[in-house]
């Protein structure tokens, strides 16, 4: 009876009470949609790469090298030629060195020409290795290995052809179709770049560019976007940087990874911040409008609190039957938000990892967006008080 | 004893020198149905609110079914209203977008009297004999006619079976075949549910269904600026 009465009090009041629910709605899509970005993107960024002792470039700064070379995201500055990357493999401090050569693209996805190499020595996560679900690594240079996104939205399988075209937008004018490839491998799901990937051997991304018949001689590239290096011990990772910093036949760039990630995470810390802080004005508004909106009200229901103080309701019973209605209202708004945020997820979903190489899952539920959403009930019940006061000691109650 | 006051002071304590009531002494007794007639201003919601517990005296002995309001903090003295008072006022009875059945529910909910199944025949029961057509229990009662709502509100008032029941000018805002209705109705219940009832009103010419008619100019004796002792 106690539900029913502030859920037919709130329906009574259906104009406020629905715009009041728009509120914070929308405030809870913010607050649960930054949360869960924040962390989603931050476990997507730390787990892309791992077991790599360096990363080599062309001189840049160290993240803009770390976000192109890793996370396909933003250009490449210069290129560096193959002579340099050949001495650092042949460095007796280094382990494996494998080449990366980006600039090109199928349907939108990215195209990574490096070595076998890459298959065997790359790693994400917590040092897991790249792994084939089907197919095997590419031999020929007209091979291609398929990330597991990119198979699965292009509906590619083994032995289907594909055209590469030159550059990274969606539709280029430039496809190389008169050399289509063919799917050798497709890597199981990483949720990493990995995954948006397709993958063919240096061979192959020479050949597009230059115009090469299948069947001639294999094309050695003039030069590569990036390395990456593995040390056979970690001790040397400081003097091996030192050493490509200061190469003298080109101008070099070797970061670690792990210090260019942090470095990332105090650029985006400040952003991230900045954008709880306005997720949780948001939130702080909209609750101060249920407040306003409830306290109205208690003036509208004068006479219908004194009605029920007459009829037997102590004076609690009114405070807890104004704290019950907005708890119903910020539940229910819970549950709107989180399903917008789930429906947006899901409907764009695709953008975000074609556009900014994030992968976001569409399950917003974790025990912290779970501590969240106590925190707004709580936060709820406290901008509540001040109507539910209001409601306790009317004038009626002397 | 129904009602019986002593020496009964009242003044809001925002003003403490100006009584707003003072009774020596005023008993109505068990089952008796008393008309008590007072203009507005006379200290008429006052007692009502003295009498039901909402208010408490500033001074003096208050006690409603040999009970001392006096002797009761608040939540008792809610208690006790929810379970031995019922009342019907002139207007605004009913929440407007309870229908009837869920009004008279929501009056039972705040009293230790029964919450079985009998409630609701006994709602069922009230209803069909305040002439309260089925089609009409569920709907928002601020749908209803005025008439319908005071007969919902009387239903109301007796589903806790009180023992004393509080009209407050109840027919003032009802045209007269409704009004008289309305009392023919109330009258045959208070007999039926041996209830006592004290209708208080500035009409006096429902004092006629009454058998004892007080005046509240003579029961209240508080003078203009007099202050509780």
């Amino acid at each position: 009876m106690f539900v029913k009465l502030a859920v037919k009090s709130l329906l009574n009041r259906k104009g406020s009470a629905l715009l009041t629910l728009l509120a914070m709605s929308v405030s809870i899509f913010v607050l649960l949609g930054v949360e869960h970005i924040r962390t989603q993107s931050k476990d997507s960024f730390a787990n892309t790469v791992s077991g790599v002792d360096l990363i080599v470039g062309a001189r840049t700064s160290s993240l803009n090298l770390l976000l192109y070379s890793v996370f396909r995201v933003g250009s490449p500055s210069n290129n560096i030629s193959w002579q340099s990357f050949q001495a650092i493999a042949a460095n007796p401090k280094v382990a494996w060195a494998i080449p990366i050569s980006l600039g090109d693209s199928h349907k939108g996805y990215r195209v990574l020409g490096t070595t076998a190499d890459y298959f065997q020595h790359f790693s994400y996560g917590k040092q897991h290795k790249l792994r084939f679900a089907q197919g095997q690594a590419f031999e020929q240079v007209f091979d291609v290995v398929l990330g597991a996104e990119v198979a699965h939205q292009l509906g590619y399988h083994l032995g289907d052809k594909l055209v590469l075209a030159h550059g990274i937008a969606t539709t280029s004018f430039a496809l190389h179709d008169d050399k289509p490839f063919q799917v050798v491998g497709i890597l199981a799901p990483t949720v990493t770049p990995v995954d948006q990937t397709v993958h063919v051997s240096l061979a192959g991304i020479e050949a597009i560019h230059k115009n090469w018949q299948q069947g001639g001689a294999t094309p050695s590239p003039s030069s590569i976007t990036a390395g990456m290096v593995g040390l056979k011990s970690r001790m040397a990772t400081f003097a091996v940087q030192r050493e490509i910093n200061n190469y003298r036949q080109e101008p070099l760039l070797a970061i670690l990874p792990g210090v260019a990630l942090s470095e990332l995470w105090q650029m985006m810390g400040l952003l991230e911040n900045t954008l709880r802080l306005i997720s949780v004005l948001v939130l702080v508004a909209a609750l101060l409008g249920l407040s306003a909106m409830l306290l109205a009200s208690i003036r509208e229901r004068e006479r219908e609190i004194q009605l029920l103080r007459v009829i037997g309701a102590p004076p609690w019973f009114l405070f807890l039957l104004i704290e019950l209605e907005a708890v119903l209202i910020s539940s229910l708004s819970i549950v709107c938000g989180a399903t917008l945020l789930y429906l947006s997820l899901i409907s764009l979903g695709d953008v975000l990892t074609l556009q900014f190489g994030l992968h976001v899952s569409a399950n917003i539920f974790s025990i912290h967006s779970v501590y969240l959403l106590l925190l707004v009930i709580l936060a709820t019940l406290i901008a509540a008080a001040i109507p539910s006061l209001q409601a306790y000691r009317n004038r009626f109650n002397n | 004893m129904a009602i019986d006051l002593r020496d009964v002071c009242f003044a809001y304590p925002g003003a403490p020198e100006t009584s707003i009531l003072n009774i020596k002494q005023w008993t109505v007794a068990g089952n008796e149905h008393i008309f008590v007639h007072g203009a507005s201003g006379s200290g008429k919601s006052t007692l009502l609110n003295l009498l039901s517990g909402i208010l408490s005296s500033s001074g003096g002995e208050v006690a409603v079914l040999g009970q001392r309001l006096d002797k009761m903090n608040a939540y008792q003295r809610d208690r006790f209203r929810a379970n031995h008072i019922g009342y019907v006022f002139q207007q605004f009875n009913l929440i407007p977008y309870l229908g009837a059945v869920d009004n008279i529910q929501i009056a039972s909910q705040f009293s230790k009297q029964k919450k079985s199944a009998r409630l609701s025949a006994d709602i069922e029961n009230l209803l069909s004999r305040l002439n309260i057509s089925r089609a009409d229990w569920h709907k928002p009662s601020a749908k209803l006619s005025i008439g319908q709502q005071q007969r919902v509100a009387i239903a109301r008032a007796l589903i806790n079976q009180p023992e004393l029941l509080i009209a407050d000018e109840p027919t003032s805002a009802l045209d007269q075949p409704n009004s008289d209705n309305f009392m023919s109705l109330l009258m045959s219940l208070a007999k039926e549910h041996d209830i006592t009832l004290l209708f208080v009103s500035h009409d006096m010419s429902l004092s006629r269904y009454f058998d004892r008619v007080d005046a509240l100019s003579e029961i209240n004796q508080s003078e203009a600026s007099s202050p509780c002792l």
